[in-house]
């Protein structure tokens, strides 16, 4: 079963504040494969994002167990997840999330100045170029993101979430953020980049871009209400 | 007013969950408020607030200026014929009094304390108005040449000394042999005109008569007195520089005749000066007092903008907080009311602090400044330091409110709820930050270091070599409580018996007939014989064990012998400072001054210099430029009246076994002061372990607000950055990277600070060069690197501290946008 890229087993996340618990995600499991196309979606409070930070390392289970390529990454210290979101996840935010005083070059090579051993310069420039290219936003490398429109900046921020290779990309509300058409655009480019092999999990509320997803999930009150994900692994 | 208490409990509410906020401002501005409700109070009681005596704009003190031959002043003070001369002439003022102050023991008290004195004619209280606790002041019949014994006491006398005993009026009190009436006890709330010395309290009144000076010296011109004082009423008519030209021909004719006869004094002059009691009282008091307040609202400016900075940080937190407020309907004029009652709160919480602290700072400057600044027993809590306090609590919880509002910008409130908090809401720009933590930087360093350089040196200062010890030896002076003063012949062989009780004393190890170095030198006129350059050391009495007692090295010739002492040989030792001053190559030996006399003495010996704290250190590192403290020693009499004893390692003498000894030997002998010379060394380094102690203090305040200060600005930079820090740590930045990140950020503004602070010192030196060009030696190079180091260190930890709350926890609480 080399090619699972993701495999989470009963995972639970429970919110404690002074008096009360609340369950986010109970017993969730999902395994994803190389290549494949993942939607999560659901109405809101039903645990996406929580589900999207736990897949990304941003947050800690509660409880349950979590595998990335092989690796067990349910009881990480802070700076092992840091490691382990550099080299096997990319993230796309809803809100961007690019740093506007450096350019878009520098944002795209950003995760790479990250790596354990940091790659020549050489390497980068060509990486980020690529990256770029893919994203059809080579034009545009020396411009800070304040410069640009709202699609411009989600296709850069998809950039610097591929740019340094990662076993997959976890996209949070892609087009919450973006008008129709901006969003469409950004969507196309996802699926382009699934089509070239590119392993995607993507949280929204829109059932007309989840539906662009091969396996969809459906999330409520914190627990996975079809079972595709999973038939699909058994 | 529903609606403000509702905002007050919402901010109170809010507050409480910032412990460590409140906490910083409720320190800082406290601290630097209580300091400036302190300093102001102080400032307008030296500088605003009337004397508390009727006419006060109309009581002067005349001064008797001694000019040399070249027109150089020569001292300010009286002699005694002069004083009286001029109290009899009446001349400008419309009352007036004289006074003459000293130290004596109470012989017929069981505890024989040392009192303060002041003899005094009648006019004084009635000029002063002096409020009176029990009894009477002193009346025409105990008036000049009256001879009538009468005593007044002060209202702590009173208590401490007579334990407030009511029947204490017609009670006698003896000292030196009279017997004085208790007529009089001031009231707890008078307040003594300080001319003599600041902080000195006269103890026991006595009339003018009575005062200790010899015979001679009431007949002598030639004598002057700094215990003298005249003050008076100037008439109405008669302005102050009119009351200078009538009184100076008046005592200058008078003073020529007195000392026609005295070679000496050929070519001087006397010049009378006539000045407010107020300016005498405050002497250099004035110029401390300002400085201590310019000194004071420079630390609150450094406080204030540090709590700006604190606030700016507090502002940027609020962000999400204050956007729902906007949402919902808040104004920019309700978000400023919400924060005025944060600033309220924490401003009216500061100021009670404040008010303790000057309260407390009252009380300090009270027992530790009563002898360097006037008036401070009138320090109190009064409407001037409420008043200030009010005004103060007010503008600064306005300024806080203003600067703080002044930083939302309004319409990006509302999108900053539409972005969910992320990635958006910067209020100052990068510069800006920039400039405030160069600008930080810069004004620390020069803090810092210029605290440190004032550290060191008065730290050097104590620590300065003395030239002789002090360890283990203390000094005996001798009351002769009788009218009749023994001879030379009569009391040479009671001291000789008093000496052989005090060297048979098991805690003595040796004993000396002369008085310690600490306990002062006079200055004396002597004539060089060879050539008739006059000369005015400064001169001490001492015997054959003086220099081996005190340690200090005898350099060339002899030391003086019991045989000089009895057969009244005049000879001298002089200082290193004094044999160079005689002749350059310092060989002295055998060189004989004149006292006047007709018999000159003759130089026998060189000792080393000695440095008496306080003024001037030994620094002698034999460049031309040298000049020490010009020194010279006679041998004491045997008739001496002044001992030290040095005691055994671990042992001491008590002022009423001494009292007793004495008494073995001749009742009339009382003890007058007994002091060990390492507690008048203390008392003579008073101002420098002040200068210590408050540089030291200043220093650690400073570092405090410096850390403060970048602590605010920084971590208000790491709060508008924390999405910018989550969407680093989601792409897989570690706390390693983060740190480093943010510290190289700001390494550039530090550099730029540092550079600043260099640029400081270069204006301040050009301004003030020729107070700063002593500090400027190699030696300031370990404070520069240990002033460099300190601000280093405070910044990377201001770098750290405020990052820590995002590094140390999931990415996903930065990129949220809440705890």
């Amino acid at each position: 079963m080399t090619d699972i890229k993701i495999e989470m087993k009963n995972i639970g996340k429970v919110f404690e504040t002074d008096d009360v618990e609340t369950h986010a995600l109970k017993d969730v499991d999902i395994v994803i494969r190389a290549g494949e196309y993942v939607s999560i979606s659901g109405p809101s409070g039903c645990g996406k994002s929580t589900l999207l930070s736990l897949l990304g390392l941003l947050d800690e289970s509660t409880s349950g167990s979590y595998v990335i390529e092989g690796h067990d990454v349910s009881h990480l210290s802070l700076d092992e997840a840091a490691h382990i979101r550099n080299e096997k996840i990319g993230f796309v935010f809803q809100s961007f999330n690019l740093i506007d005083e450096i350019s878009v070059f520098d944002n795209v090579a950003l995760p790479l100045q990250y790596k354990k051993e940091i790659p020549t310069d050489e390497f980068i420039k060509e990486r980020v170029e690529a990256c770029l290219k893919m994203v059809e936003m080579s034009h545009r490398a020396d411009h800070k993101p304040n410069q640009l429109s709202g699609g411009q900046q989600q296709r850069i921020a998809i950039a610097r979430a591929l740019v340094a290779d990662p076993a997959i990309l976890l996209v949070d509300e892609p087009t919450g953020n973006l008008d129709s058409q901006s969003g469409d655009t950004v969507m196309a480019v996802l699926a382009e980049l699934n089509k070239n092999g590119t392993t995607i999990c993507m949280v929204t509320h829109d059932a007309r871009y989840a539906d662009m997803a091969k396996i969809q999930l459906k999330l409520l009150d914190g627990q996975i209400v079809n079972d595709e994900a999973l038939k699909v692994a058994v | 007013m529903r609606i403000l208490i509702r905002q007050h409990k919402q901010a109170w509410a809010s507050l409480k969950k910032k412990p460590g906020f409140v906490l910083t401002v409720l320190m800082t501005m406290g601290i630097t408020l209580g300091a400036l409700l302190c300093a102001i109070t102080l400032n307008y009681l030296l500088l605003v607030e009337p004397l508390p005596y009727p006419d006060q704009d109309r009581l002067f003190v005349a001064e008797h200026g001694v000019t040399g031959a070249k027109k150089e002043t020569k001292g300010l003070a009286f002699t005694y014929p002069g004083l009286v001369h001029l109290y009899k002439s009446k001349a400008a003022f419309e009352q007036a009094a004289i006074m003459s102050y000293g130290e004596d023991v109470i012989v017929s008290h069981n505890s024989q304390p040392l009192v303060n004195t002041a003899y005094i004619t009648p006019e004084l209280h009635q000029i002063l108005a002096s409020p009176l606790a029990l009894g009477r002041m002193f009346e025409a019949s105990e008036a000049m040449d009256t001879h009538n014994p009468v005593a007044m006491l002060s209202y702590n006398t009173w208590q401490q000394e007579f334990n407030g005993n009511v029947d204490i009026l017609e009670q006698k009190i003896n000292i030196r042999g009279v017997s004085y009436r208790i007529v009089g006890v001031l009231a707890e709330h008078f307040i003594e005109p300080e001319l003599e010395e600041i902080g000195r309290e006269t103890q026991v009144w006595l009339p003018f008569d009575f005062n200790s000076a010899g015979e001679g010296q009431r007949q002598s011109f030639g004598n002057i007195s700094g215990n003298l004082k005249f003050i008076g009423l100037l008439n109405k008519e008669v302005s102050q520089s009119q009351a200078v030209q009538l009184l100076t021909p008046l005592v200058n004719d008078r003073w020529q005749e007195g000392v026609a006869e005295i070679s000496f004094f050929k070519g001087w002059s006397i010049d009378m000066r006539v000045r407010p009691v107020k300016e005498v009282m405050l002497g250099q008091s004035e110029s401390i007092a300002i400085m201590l307040l310019a000194g004071v609202v420079g630390l609150v400016l450094i406080a204030c903008a540090n709590i700006s900075n604190l606030f700016m940080a507090r502002t940027a937190e609020k962000q999400r907080q204050m956007a729902i407020q906007a949402a919902i309907g808040a104004t920019k004029k309700h978000l400023f009311k919400a924060m005025l009652a944060e600033t309220s709160i924490l401003m009216f919480m500061s100021i009670i602090l404040a008010l303790v602290i000057a309260k407390s700072g009252f009380y300090i400057m009270q027992q530790y400044l009563g002898a360097v600044l006037p008036r401070v027993n009138e320090l109190s809590l009064n409407p001037i330091t409420f008043g200030c306090a009010v005004l103060v609590t007010v503008v600064f919880a306005l300024f806080f409110a203003k600067l703080s509002t002044r930083m939302i910008n309004y319409r990006a409130l509302n999108t900053t709820l539409q972005s969910s908090g992320k990635g958006s809401g910067l209020q100052v720009s990068k510069k800006t930050r920039q400039v405030l933590i160069a600008s930080q930087v810069a004004l620390a360093t020069v803090l810092v270091f210029a605290n440190f350089s004032l550290l060191k040196d008065a730290v050097k200062t104590i620590n300065a070599p003395l030239g002789f010890t002090t360890t283990n030896i203390s000094t005996l002076r001798l009351n002769f409580s009788s009218t009749d003063s023994p001879s030379q012949e009569e009391s040479i062989p009671i001291m000789a018996g008093i000496m052989e009780k005090l060297e048979a004393l098991p805690q003595v190890e040796s004993l000396s007939q002369s008085g310690s170095p600490l306990d002062g030198f006079y200055l004396r006129a002597l004539t060089n014989v060879a050539n008739n350059e006059r000369y005015t050391p400064f001169l001490k009495g001492a015997d054959q064990r003086y220099f081996n007692m005190i340690e200090q090295p005898l350099l060339q010739g002899d030391n003086f012998t019991r045989v000089d002492r009895q057969d009244g040989n005049n000879v001298m030792i002089v200082n290193q400072a004094f044999a160079k001053q005689l002749k350059a190559d310092g060989d002295v030996l055998g060189l004989q001054l004149s006292m006047g006399g007709p018999d000159p003495h003759k130089i026998i010996g060189i000792v080393k210099d000695i440095a008496i704290p306080g003024e001037t250190a030994i620094e002698d590192d034999g460049s031309a430029e040298y000049t020490g403290v010009p020194r010279a020693y006679v041998a004491s009499r045997l008739g001496a009246q002044t001992f030290m004893l040095k005691l055994k390692s671990g042992q001491s003498v008590s002022r009423e076994q001494l009292g007793k000894l004495l008494a073995e030997v001749d009742s009339r002998y009382a003890v007058f002061s007994f002091n060990s010379a390492d507690d008048i060394l203390t008392q003579r380094l008073f101002s420098e372990i002040t200068t210590a102690v408050t540089t030291a203090v200043l220093a650690g305040l400073v570092f405090l607000l410096a850390g403060i200060g970048l602590y605010g600005i920084l971590s208000y930079g790491t709060q508008l950055r924390r999405f910018e820090l989550g969407a680093r740590m989601a792409i897989g930045a570690t706390k390693q990277h983060l740190v480093t990140m943010i510290i190289n950020d700001n390494a550039k503004s530090v550099l730029v600070g540092f550079i600043g602070s260099v640029v400081l010192f270069a204006l301040a030196y050009i301004g003030l060069s020729e107070y700063i060009q002593p500090f400027l030696t190699w030696q300031v190079l370990p404070m520069i690197v240990a002033t460099l180091i300190l601000i280093t260190l405070v910044t990377l930890f201001a770098c750290y501290w405020p990052l820590r709350k995002y590094i140390n926890k999931p990415a996903i609480f930065s990129l949220r946008g809440s705890d």
